[in-house]
């Protein structure tokens, strides 16, 4: 009796949030499942059309070249983003006068919203006036007179994405390793020094060892959160040129916002819903595995 | 220490959640501000010889946002029995707002919509058909620009008050052309006008330039370029990309290709552009370009940069005759739940009046579509317009499709930009874009 009254308690003060993320999140959700069956526009649903949604997806090579180019995205940014997070983090996590300096320095991108940090990326890595290119005039690599269109060639354009993606949001997942690392016993390295072991072993042999649960859950945020990648491609490079970059996310949104068929959009989005599904699956039943043994 | 440490993170990672939160309120406080001014209007008495509240949505900001809201105040001053509350959306939301609005019912009792999109809303039971509250409220259609008024009829039937016609049109720099001996008496260039003529003009300039300084600003993406290609293409006869019954595609492909070999070899071959310019507007604003095309909608840009001596003028005469690309604003009367028709009168004696005192509206750049304005005085001072105000009966409009928006970002943009950056010749881009367009029109 008494539980249940404390259950109801919880309940009036979980209700604000649960009327908002039920109506806002779950409600669409299950509306999308319908709209996915049916030909709609933004204004009215016209008609039942059962799976031509789906099959028209299956043979649309724009679909399937837009979810390929949200996998290069992943492959990309996803080992560089852990590497480059380790690395930052073992820097700061060094004893030093400027360890304050670092940890605020490392977070900070992190703050800008992705509008701002894309029109610095353009800046950086525009032509004639921008930072990477009269850098390179700078240095004597790049010779007068030559620019490199870093933003219209698609390899560059994707080294230029990934570059600005990685600076912008290597800061969370670092303060997630550092505090990581903050975790691990002293104990284990003095016991290691007093064994002679040299740094270069106690990191490959202790630290990141000791990092591979952290390691697990940023890989599988970072490939979800990759996989969700629009805006900053969208304004740096629009998903130019001749749609080389254009994420999925992208395609998506131009079908259902642009082209009107909303239907056709939710379709989509489910597909990239099953994907992620599968893909964390997957992680989840090697991890599992990995700790049993 | 360690402690300190997660209460640290503790206090990013909340603020990175409101911080992000902060992002996305913005947009819903734009719309719920929308919808709620509009309830106002609801709720207003509409009896007839009563006072008639209005909602208006427009998507202008800057200069037209100001110019626009200045003609609301004005209209709202004269006319103390109808009162017209301007609503200003972002442009990039406009249509998707107005569309979404109209389809729940809450839809504003006037907006805009350019020329170009007029098919689409119409398809889409958004614009209703104007043509007993246009005679209720005294319209005179042959008032209007002919070549404009043409353009927003569908079958006889008026869907839109234009108000306007924005055309491609050239600028030039009056200093850098008389460095290079190409400015007239009259203070207008020299240019033979062909396609010979306007590459000769172009090498002169280069030659006798100073160094650093460009002969011709130009994007290498996007609108602009197509609209050049729109213009050259339509000046050898070209019409639309497609067939009149708009439902297959129709190139002219010869014609379509030299148009865009042209416009490449001024890029590549010549290179009088700058590649890939990340600012094309400001390279001819601050001084380093001697011509550059674009919208008239610059002119109003270019009179407030100071030291920028400049001249306007229609796009040269490269072949057989004259034409350009151009769009038009309109205002029309989207489908609203009790089509009110007092409410639809008066919204049409504000859009009638609108386009009468387009003297104001052409602070901006822009052509007003009704000549008769051409001839006040207000008009006459300002300097500049009169000299491409011609420009409003060369103005190629594209065909009634309803996927016009379409096929231009998804078929024309992409691949004429892959020509413009040298990468495939114009033959094999035209022959995508033309399976693009087949694509697009059976979906």
């Amino acid at each position: 009796m008494k539980k249940l009254r404390i259950d109801m308690q919880a309940l009036l003060f979980l209700l604000p949030f649960l009327i908002v993320y039920v109506l806002f999140t779950i409600w669409p959700m299950i509306k999308g499942i319908e709209m996915s069956f049916y030909k709609w526009t933004l204004i009215k649903k016209l008609k039942y059309v059962g799976f031509d949604n789906f099959k028209r997806m299956f043979q649309d090579d724009q679909f399937w070249a837009a979810v390929w180019h949200s996998t290069i995205f992943v492959f990309l940014t996803t080992p560089t983003m852990i590497a480059l997070a380790i690395g930052l983090a073992l820097i700061a996590n060094r004893k030093s006068r400027l360890q304050k300096l670092y940890r605020s320095a490392f977070f900070l991108p992190s703050i800008l919203s992705v509008s701002v940090a894309s029109y610095l990326g353009l800046f950086m890595f525009q032509p004639y006036t921008g930072f990477i290119n009269g850098f390179l005039h700078a240095l004597g690599i790049l010779p007068e007179g030559k620019e490199v269109f870093w933003l219209t060639e698609p390899s560059l354009a994707w080294i230029a994405i990934a570059a600005l993606t990685l600076w912008w949001t290597v800061g969370f997942n670092f303060i997630l390793y550092l505090s990581a690392m903050q975790e691990i016993p002293d104990d284990m390295y003095e016991a290691a020094s007093l064994d002679g072991a040299t740094r270069g072993q106690m990191f490959w042999r202790i630290t990141l060892p000791m990092l591979n649960p952290i390691t697990r859950t940023i890989l599988m945020l970072q490939i979800i959160a990759s996989y969700k990648v629009f805006l900053q491609i969208y304004i740096i490079t629009g998903g130019g040129p001749l749609d080389s970059t254009r994420p999925i996310i992208q395609y998506i949104y131009q079908t259902g916002f642009r082209k009107n068929d909303l239907g056709y959009a939710a379709t989509m989005s489910y597909m990239l819903f099953a994907i992620l599904l599968v893909l964390s699956i997957i992680q989840y039943v090697i991890s599992n595995r990995k700790e049993a043994v | 220490m360690r402690r300190k440490f997660s209460t640290l993170i503790g206090a990013l990672f909340l603020l990175s959640l409101i911080l992000s939160a902060c992002g996305s309120s913005d947009n819903s406080s734009k719309d719920s501000g929308g919808t709620s001014s509009n309830k106002t209007n609801e709720t207003a008495s509409t009896g007839s010889g009563e006072k008639v509240n209005l909602s208006f949505w427009t998507l202008f900001d800057g200069g037209d946002g100001d110019n626009m809201q200045a003609l609301v105040d004005k209209f709202n001053q004269e006319h103390p029995n109808i009162q017209v509350k301007n609503t200003k959306l972002v442009w990039a939301e406009y249509y998707t707002k107005l569309i979404t609005a109209v389809g729940a019912g809450n839809g504003p009792d006037i907006g805009i919509s350019h020329i170009s999109r007029l098919p689409d809303l119409i398809n889409q039971g958004v614009a209703t058909e104007l043509d007993e509250a246009a005679k209720e409220a005294g319209v005179d259609w042959s008032t209007f620009n002919q070549n404009i008024l043409d353009a927003s009829v569908y079958d006889t039937k008026h869907y839109a008050i234009p108000i306007d016609t924005h055309p491609f049109i050239m600028y030039y720099n009056k200093a850098l052309l008389k460095t290079a001996g190409l400015l007239g008496e009259d203070g207008k260039p020299i240019i033979e006008q062909s396609a010979d003529g306007f590459i000769k003009f172009l090498t002169t300039l280069k030659e006798k330039l100073p160094k650093g300084k460009y002969p011709f600003a130009l994007s290498n993406t996007n609108d602009d370029p197509f609209r050049l290609w729109w213009a050259l293409y339509s000046q050898q006869g070209g019409n639309d990309v497609v067939s009149d019954d708009l439902k297959s595609p129709e190139i002219d492909t010869a014609k379509a290709v030299k148009a865009a070999d042209y416009i490449k070899d001024l890029y590549h071959k010549y290179n009088f552009i700058k590649l890939n310019d990340p600012d094309f507007y400001k390279t001819f604003q601050s001084g380093n370009a001697a011509i550059m095309m674009t919208g008239v909608w610059a002119t109003g840009t270019w009179e407030k940069t100071k030291g920028l001596e400049f001249g306007a003028m229609p796009i040269p005469k490269i072949y057989d005759q004259q034409a350009t690309w151009g769009d038009a604003h309109t205002i029309i009367l989207p489908t609203t739940t009790n089509e009110d028709p007092e409410k639809r009168k008066a919204a049409l004696i504000f859009a009638n009046w609108i386009a009468d005192n387009g003297q104001i509206w052409a602070k901006a750049g822009h052509i007003p579509a009704k000549p008769a304005v051409f001839d006040k005085p207000e008009f006459k001072e300002m300097p500049y317009r009169s000299d491409y105000v011609s420009v409003a009966s060369t103005v190629k409009f594209p065909k009634h499709s309803d996927k016009n928006w379409q096929i231009r970002d998804n078929a024309m943009f992409k691949y004429l930009n892959e020509i413009w950056s040298n990468k495939m010749s114009s033959t094999d881009a035209f022959g995508k874009i033309q399976t693009e367009i087949t694509k697009i029109l059976s979906e």
